[in-house]
């Protein structure tokens, strides 16, 4: 697994599934907040990774 | 019964008596203000939770603690079980492939403290990889940093867990 995009979505996966069904109740309020956290991991990793780029760190 | 006293009381035409003293109450409004033991049903409304006495409150916290989902499995809600069980325990072994490290009970600085705090979260996941020396850590491994915050994140996905089975178990959450 030397693939750093899908080892995030991997991650981002996991983690909204368990704060869904922390926080909401219902099969479709989980689905979703699911949706919605999992989309703002990826996106804004993505986001936050483009801002970084051209700082020489 | 004499009848002074006949006199005396007030007279029954229809002018002086009130429309509502005229007719009797029908049973259903007398029911309206009869003594109730517990509230009226309320269509649409979701039932209270049932809370779990201490006693069952502790063990199902500490069960969280030891195996991550296995509190709510006490608590019969089957489905967090598996998906805690499952999504937690797979961060974890993944964070274990991905050659990150498990770090022990080193006090001796706050990041150390910290990061063996957020690993130890994990609960027999990650005190039987330990004593099996699992998750040495390999610093120049692709993934090392990767593998870590899985296995941090585990860790602490299951304090949140047992917050919950503590809400859960008080009522406070359905």
């Amino acid at each position: 697994m030397n693939n750093h995009i899908l080892l995030m979505i991997i991650f981002s996966a996991l983690a909204s599934l368990v704060f869904a069904f922390i926080a909401k109740h219902g099969a479709g309020e989980r689905a979703k907040y699911f949706f919605y956290l999992f989309g703002s991991f990826v996106l804004l990793s993505i986001l936050v990774g483009l801002i970084m780029y051209p700082f020489p760190f | 019964m004499n009848m002074e006293n006949m006199e005396s009381l007030p007279p029954k035409d229809a002018e002086s008596v009130s429309p509502n003293e005229s007719e009797p109450l029908s049973p259903a409004e007398l029911d309206a203000f009869a003594p109730r033991e517990t509230e009226p049903y309320l269509p649409g409304a979701e039932p209270a939770p049932a809370t779990a006495g201490m006693l069952k409150t502790l063990f199902a916290c500490l069960a969280g603690i030891v195996i991550p989902g296995f509190g709510h499995l006490v608590l019969r809600k089957w489905d967090r079980a598996v998906v805690f069980l499952g999504s937690i325990g797979l961060m974890f072994a993944l964070g274990l492939h991905l050659n990150g490290r498990l770090f022990g009970p080193d006090f001796s600085e706050l990041f150390s403290t910290l990061k063996f705090v957020a690993d130890a979260g994990s609960g027999s996941f990650y005190w039987l990889s330990w004593f099996k020396g699992l998750g040495v850590g390999d610093p120049a491994a692709y993934a090392y940093d990767y593998g870590n915050v899985f296995i941090y994140t585990a860790g602490l996905l299951n304090m949140l867990v047992v917050v919950d089975i503590f809400d859960i178990a008080q009522g406070r959450k359905p």
